[in-house]
């Protein structure tokens, strides 16, 4: 009897370690990871990493999910600090200052991030392998024709060495987005690197018409994305809306555009003061018969 | 008029004097308070819970409250038509309809106030309206107009009324409080040439001034929906729509009132066949008018169709509201107009069955024309759940529009108990003055 209770618990442990559910516990996500390089003229670059896990056949931001990112070594000397992802699984890290020299002399550098040790995720790595590169932005205005240059260079063997053949954006920096400042939405570097477009857009600036036309490479394979910026007094001069401190009829009560106070104001009298002649006309009439006693 | 030439003075007064509520009038009385109590109460749950009790939501934050008022300031507009312009033109036959036609306008839109009111979700803040009144907002030219027509509409009903009190002072108990009511509202009245002139004086002003009140009432009433940017309300049109409406609701109305008044007093000798006969001839009118601006309202539109308000017009003409669109043009329009065209359709019951069907479909008619626009917004708000794309009104709405109803029919019953419906002294006056060959 023992022995046979002894192979009925047996197997029903068995069954419960093999079993779906027992298995779903254990198991961890995936995750995945996109990490990418910006850097805008001079500054330190920002490094950006984004998130995801696969949850009923949907890549879904991972939210939460700390991310260690790494300079050149998966080490301790290249650990740049930890990251947490937001709600929509994003995070981001600026280059700490300590690498500023390291960064400044390489003509190339890689970038690591891992999730370690987490409890919803199994392990993970991603890295990207940058070639430093910068973009050079010259506004010209001449004859009223106004043009915007870039020219594109990498470093190589420490000297910069002119990048042809790559894709480059003129925009202007808007509130929500970059719109397209160049004729075209996209343009190619020549042979020495540049490439250049008249600048047409009439567009609302600041107070002093200024704008930021910059002019950027995207998700590069080489040099991730760059982006050279410039402010100039191309836009048109915002002049601040103070039509709520005027009279019009969406102002407050006390700012009644006058028009609309005299002439239904008079209407007003008028009807109001005939109301009121009328009641004085009872009064009248009930005088008159107080007066009359003959009835 | 051709029975009141033989009938003496004193038949007169005793035919038209106010009478005490038979049995039918007590329970029709009773039916009234039963069915505003049932109001009060489902107003008290509006007030403890808040319009989270309506039906309204996001979408259609204007329901039959909205649609009711507008019902309400419509019907309104029919003193002005049969007493002011009638009175005006010398239209010989409309003395019996002239207080009729004002108490229904006095009713109608004090109870247009009060609903509007009901509509409010801080009705506690109603005098805000006039402590920090902008005359920039159409509600604020609402507010202006309605109560300048309502003390026009009640001076209106007053100044006529002056000359029956001596008559109904004499005729009730002495010391009895109805004696009392009528001392006070207008012992004064002796009838001599300086009061009679002063009233036939007040009486033409008011003529002549509440015409364009009237209109304005209902033409501001219009934009109030009119300055707003909906499919359906963008009209330049409305203005005229509105009160073309409302002279045919207002018209129906009286005619339901004629009937029920002939047969529950006994006034076939003063409401006569001749003006239901007159009454239906000037409904007829009235319905082409407003058939007319119901196509430039709808047809022109739905030819165009627009994207942006197909939506609407597809939901009232073929979609959701079509059956209750159809049946307000066909049954509250179409179907009066072809009765009353018949000479035996203008006899006093077909007629009232049409007047019936006027203001029900009038009713409705507002209805159709606050609520599917709210429903189809230009821009559709975002995320927002199901339900709050329809709309359909709770009890609670139901309850206290029906009570604002019965509450204006009460003001029309009790001021039937207490005075004349039809002028007496402007009768008798009528009947001394008529001269055989005008019979």
């Amino acid at each position: 009897m023992n022995r046979f209770a002894y192979l009925i618990g047996t197997i029903a442990l068995l069954f419960s370690m093999l079993s779906p559910s027992a298995q779903a516990q254990d198991k961890k996500a995936t995750i995945s990871m996109d990490l990418t390089y910006h850097q805008q003229n001079d500054d330190l670059p920002v490094l950006r990493v984004y998130a995801s896990s696969k949850v009923e056949r949907r890549f879904l931001p991972a939210e939460g999910v700390e991310i260690a990112l790494f300079f050149e070594e998966e080490t301790a000397q290249g650990f740049m600090g930890r990251v947490e992802t937001n709600v929509r699984g994003m995070a981001s890290l600026r280059l700490p200052a300590k690498y500023k020299n390291s960064w400044d002399s390489l003509t190339n550098f890689k970038f690591i991030a891992t999730v370690t040790d987490n409890e919803g995720f199994e392990d993970e790595s991603v890295e990207i392998d940058i070639a430093k590169a910068r973009i050079a932005l010259t506004l010209e205005e001449e004859d009223s024709v106004r043009m915007i240059y870039a020219k594109l260079s990498a470093l190589e063997d420490s000297s910069w060495t002119d990048v042809p053949e790559t894709e480059i954006k003129f925009i202007v920096r808007r509130l929500l987005s970059d719109l397209s400042g160049g004729e075209e939405e996209l343009y190619t570097t020549d042979e020495s690197g540049e490439a250049s477009s008249q600048f047409d857009l009439t567009i609302p600036g600041d107070v002093n018409g200024n704008i930021i036309i910059g002019a950027k490479i995207d998700d590069n394979e080489l040099y991730g994305n760059l982006v050279a910026t410039k402010i100039v007094k191309w836009g048109v001069p915002v002049v601040k809306d103070n039509s709520f401190a005027k009279r019009s009829l969406w102002a407050t009560r006390d700012k009644t555009p006058l028009w609309l106070l005299i002439f239904p104001n008079l209407i007003i009298a008028g009807v109001w003061g005939m109301i009121f002649y009328l009641i004085y006309l009872i009064y009248r009439i009930s005088k008159l018969g107080k007066a009359d006693k003959s009835i | 008029m051709s029975h009141q030439q033989t009938i003496s003075s004193e038949k007169i007064t005793s035919d038209l004097l106010p009478q005490k509520f038979g049995k039918p009038g007590m329970i029709w009385t009773a039916f009234l308070v039963v069915l505003c109590l049932i109001g009060l109460f489902a107003y008290y749950r509006q007030l403890r819970y808040g319009l989270s009790v309506t039906g309204m939501r996001d979408y259609a934050s204007w329901g039959i409250y909205i649609s009711n008022f507008v019902f309400f300031v419509a019907i309104s507009l029919v003193g002005s038509l049969i007493t002011a312009i009638f009175r005006l033109t010398n239209v010989g036959w409309r003395t019996p309809l002239t207080r009729i036609a004002e108490i229904i306008a006095v009713s109608a839109i004090l109870f247009a106030s009060i609903i509007i009111i009901v509509d409010m979700g801080r009705p506690d803040r109603f005098w805000h309206l006039f402590l920090y009144s902008r005359l920039q907002s159409p509600i604020m030219w609402d507010v202006i107009v309605i109560t300048t027509y309502l003390v026009l509409s009640v001076l209106f009903l007053y100044f006529p009324l002056l000359s029956d009190l001596p008559i109904l002072i004499q005729n009730s108990k002495p010391g009895s409080r109805i004696q009392r009511l009528y001392k006070f509202v207008g012992s004064f009245w002796k009838g001599t040439a300086g009061q009679v002139a002063l009233s036939g004086k007040a009486i033409q002003i008011i003529s002549v001034m509440i015409i364009p009140i009237a209109l304005a009432i209902h033409t501001v009433t219009s934009w109030l929906f009119a300055t707003t940017y909906r499919p359906g309300w963008d009209s330049t049109n409305f203005g005229a729509y509105f009160v073309s409406g409302a002279f045919l609701v207002g018209a129906g109305g009286v005619l339901v009132a004629m009937y029920v008044f002939r047969r529950a007093y006994k006034l076939e000798a003063y409401i006569t066949e001749k003006h239901f006969d007159n009454m239906g001839k000037i409904v007829v009118m009235l319905a082409f008018l407003y058939l007319y601006f119901n196509i430039n309202e709808y047809l022109v539109p739905a030819f165009k169709m627009k994207k942006a308000e197909e939506h609407h017009l597809v939901s009232l003409l073929t979609g959701d509201f079509s059956v209750l669109f159809w049946s307000a043009i066909f049954f509250g329009m179409i179907l009066p107009v072809i009765v009353l065209l018949i000479p035996k359709g203008r006899k006093p019951l077909p007629a009232f069955v049409m007047g019936i069907l006027v203001v029900i479909g009038a009713w409705f008619k507002r209805f159709l024309i606050v609520t599917p626009t709210m429903l189809s917004p230009f821009l559709p708000m975002y995320d927002t759940p199901e339900s709050y794309k329809t709309y359909w009104p709770t009890w609670e709405e139901w309850s206290i529009t029906i009570a604002s109803l019965a509450g204006a029919l009460l003001i029309v019953t009790i001021f039937v108990r207490l005075f004349p419906i039809i002028p007496i002294h402007e009768t008798i006056e009528e009947n001394e003055q008529i001269k055989p060959e005008q019979v």
